[in-house]
């Protein structure tokens, strides 16, 4: 009874599309955290971050009628929260774990407290169709049987999600760029006798991460729901954490780990028929990346220098 | 790191009374300073949301911090309350603050906790026939067993596999909730009812303090009128035994002795014999069973005495306990005066919508402004723009690092003499100092 269904849910081309959709998601917080800590700031905020995202993007795309706006409203919001972290954990030199933490309270707290005052206590309703992030059709292509409904019917964000995949890939590998962040991140004293800036780069690289989070967060509410429910992230940013950590800091791993995240969350609620608990299904990309971790990555090495603030020499 | 030996060698009664109030301004000055500045900020933000002119603003600012305080301390039923909800978290901090002295993030308390409440849910269940001076030991231990395993799992995986403690306690926490929701949803649910468990029988549950004194001690001191109304439970008892023990395995142990060196720097703590794997173990198992204890001693202690699927992931008792531990910076009186602080805020928190018309989630941006708070450490990031003469020492930081294994390299010589020359010296010395000592490594 179980395997005929598996079966079934497998070769669905809306199986794969649904985990490809939720592995967007995942992606680009877990870029932004990548970006962070390969230039050896700990981020641990990529929850709050897509959570401000999430709330920013609709309540600016209702006030302004354009999705546009709310997208760009989010992802603004993202970068200045992230601003936050960047300026705590650079410039103050504070513990970088417990300012990614209050920042995810912050930005829960924030959202609920804003909410009722912003909504006269009324909640948000579900968005038009006009104000949602289009699904995109790629025309003929997207009529292949299987493969276009997969990758030619997603969301607008996905394919920018996978065009910032090869964009972070391609910087963090074959540029001068790159190379100073990773720099920065192993060894922050060796790039500044090199003559690199080493707080701009860990700015630059934090505030991304905030504008990465805060576009995944209007790719779920504007996107995805098409609506803010509170705390709607509900540790999805963890998750990214754990992709950054499962993919060896790179954005290829990374990816490969947000994808083993969708495929278990699009498996589980799927999967029901089958008459297995869909509590106990959940707990399926879960145990899957513990068993990963434990038997086949192996130790993964952070950056050196994560997590250590900077100080010139001299001061 | 040398002055406070000098120090004690002055006895004279005066210069007791000096030392003690230094230690008083090192332990609490800062933590202070945090709350007060981001009660300052919440007052701000609150007078920025407010509608109406200026002056309407203030006194909603102000009146929102009165009905806080009224609400969570203002009364002796409310003050009741709050210790009701400050219980769990003087547990679960423990459990966050014992992982942070071996240098590990226990983010993990939260599954730890759900695994514990639902094993003691089970044997409350199970076993409800016996009798309650033979049940509740039972489930606390069954809770504590649980959270210690669910804690220690994190542990191995950290000794043997290198796994990042925060990427695995993640993990487990999300196989908690959905494990523990299965098992309330599917074989420990009650009849015609989807999403919780029975009731915990009567003697299966931990009686009102209040109830407990008119019983015990009331038969001859005066009793407590009306007991029923102060909700706080016994295991507030049980969470100051667990305070106590806390504070002795840290301060009094070896074992929490090679806990501070191996939180401080793992290298030299594996030079100086100590066996790293083993403790990180040990001490996720032991912060594993605290949370653990959490969890039973709220399904126990208070209405509605049983497991309800939903609540699992919801609940932030666990989270909260991160904040509660940096706060009282991992000691037991500190964690203590951390959860009254979280317990009143969240005991008041809920009522201000209806007093002065704000979102109760003011408290969340609360909690979350002290953790800014300590994290920042306002009073060194200020030394550092100040001229140097002006800058006489350097305190012990308010928060120990989780990063001093970066920089062992440098530093290693320096922490091995010093555990070489002791470990009963050098432990008072890194008692004196706090806990980190990356800040004078900087310096050096």
């Amino acid at each position: 009874m179980f395997f005929p269904i598996l079966g079934r849910v497998l070769i669905s081309a809306d199986f794969w599309q649904a985990s490809l959709q939720f592995a967007a998601l995942l992606l680009l917080p877990a870029l932004g955290g990548l970006l962070s800590e390969r230039s050896g700031v700990i981020n641990l905020a990529m929850e709050g971050l897509m959570l401000i995202g999430a709330y920013v993007g609709v309540m600016m795309a209702i006030a302004t009628h354009s999705v546009w706006l709310g997208v760009l409203g989010a992802v603004i919001a993202g970068g200045l929260l992230a601003l936050v972290h960047a300026i705590v954990s650079i410039n103050f030199m504070a513990n970088q774990t417990v300012s990614g933490i209050a920042i995810n309270l912050a930005a829960l707290g924030l959202t609920n407290f804003l909410l009722p005052i912003q909504t006269q206590g009324q909640g948000i309703r579900a968005l038009d169709d006009a104000l949602r992030l289009p699904q995109l059709h790629w025309g003929p292509l997207a009529n292949i049987p299987f493969i276009g409904p997969v990758l030619f019917q997603q969301n607008i964000i996905f394919y920018v999600a996978i065009i910032i995949l090869v964009g972070i890939q391609f910087l963090l590998f074959r540029t001068n760029i790159g190379l100073r962040i990773r720099a920065v991140g192993e060894h922050p004293h060796a790039a500044d006798t090199a003559g690199v800036n080493v707080r701009l780069v860990r700015y630059a690289c934090v505030v991304s991460s905030g504008l990465l989070s805060g576009l995944a967060g209007a790719f779920l509410s504007l996107g995805i729901a098409g609506i803010f429910n509170q705390n709607m992230t509900a540790g999805q940013g963890y998750i990214a954490l754990a992709a950054v950590i499962f993919g060896k800091y790179t954005p290829v791993g990374a990816a490969a780990a947000c994808l083993v995240f969708g495929l278990g969350e699009a498996l589980s609620p799927r999967l029901q028929d089958t008459g297995i608990s869909a509590n106990l299904l959940g707990t399926l990309p879960y145990l899957l990346t513990l068993v990963a971790l434990v038997g086949l990555v192996g130790r993964t090495t952070a950056p050196a220098a994560d997590g250590v603030p900077y100080e010139p020499a001299s001061e | 790191m040398a002055s406070p030996t000098v120090q004690r060698r002055t006895s004279a009664p005066a210069s007791q009374l000096a030392r003690w109030m230094q230690k008083f301004r090192a332990a609490l000055g800062r933590p202070l300073i945090a709350v007060l500045v981001a009660f300052v900020l919440g007052g701000i933000i609150i007078m920025i949301t407010t509608p109406g002119p200026l002056d309407n603003r203030f006194i909603t600012a102000v009146s929102t911090y009165y009905y806080l305080i009224a609400g969570s301390f203002g009364s002796l039923q409310s003050i009741s309350y709050t210790l009701a909800k400050a219980t769990p978290l003087i547990f679960a901090g423990l459990a966050v603050a014992i992982a942070y002295r071996a240098g590990l993030f226990n983010i993990g308390a939260a599954g730890q906790l759900t695994v514990g409440s639902m094993v003691a849910g089970i044997i409350g269940i199970q076993l409800a026939a016996l009798p309650g001076w033979l049940l509740v030991p039972l489930m606390l231990l069954g809770s504590m067993v649980a959270g210690g395993i669910w804690g220690g799992i994190v542990g191995v995986l950290k000794a043997w596999r290198g796994a990042h403690e925060v990427v695995t306690s993640i993990m487990l926490n999300w196989t908690a909730f959905y494990v523990c929701a299965f098992l309330v949803e599917g074989p420990f649910q009650a009849p015609k009812l989807s999403q919780q468990t029975l009731p915990m029988a009567p003697q299966a549950t931990i009686p009102s303090l209040a109830i407990l004194y008119n019983q015990t001690l009331g038969t001859f001191l005066p009793q407590i009128p009306d007991p029923a109304q102060y909700t706080v439970d016994a295991g507030l008892l049980i969470a100051f035994v667990a305070m106590l023990v806390y504070w002795f395995i840290t301060a009094r142990t070896t074992f929490g002795y090679e806990l501070r060196v191996i939180g401080q720097n793992p290298k030299a703590a594996r030079y100086a014999g100590i066996s790293v794997r083993k403790n990180i173990v040990m001490v996720m198992f032991m912060a594993g069973a605290f949370a653990g204890l959490a969890g039973a001693v709220r399904l126990m202690g208070q209405a509605p005495y049983q497991l309800i699927s939903s609540a699992f992931s919801t609940d932030s008792t666990g989270f909260d306990a991160i904040g509660v531990a940096l706060l009282g910076r991992t000691t037991s009186i500190g964690v203590l005066l951390a959860s009254l602080l979280f317990g009143g805020l969240q005991q008041a928190g809920p009522y201000l919508q209806s007093y002065v018309d704000v979102p109760g989630d003011i408290i969340t941006i609360m909690q979350a402004l002290v953790l800014f708070s300590i994290a920042i450490e306002y009073l060194p990031s200020l030394q550092r723009f100040m001229p140097s003469f002006l800058v006489k020492s350097s305190r012990p930081p308010l928060v120990p690092s989780l990063i001093t294994t970066k920089p062992a390299e440098e530093k290693g010589e320096a922490d091995m003499q010093a555990v070489e020359s002791g470990h009963r010296a050098t432990s008072d010395t890194v008692e004196k100092t706090g806990l980190k000592p990356t800040s004078s490594g900087q310096e050096e």
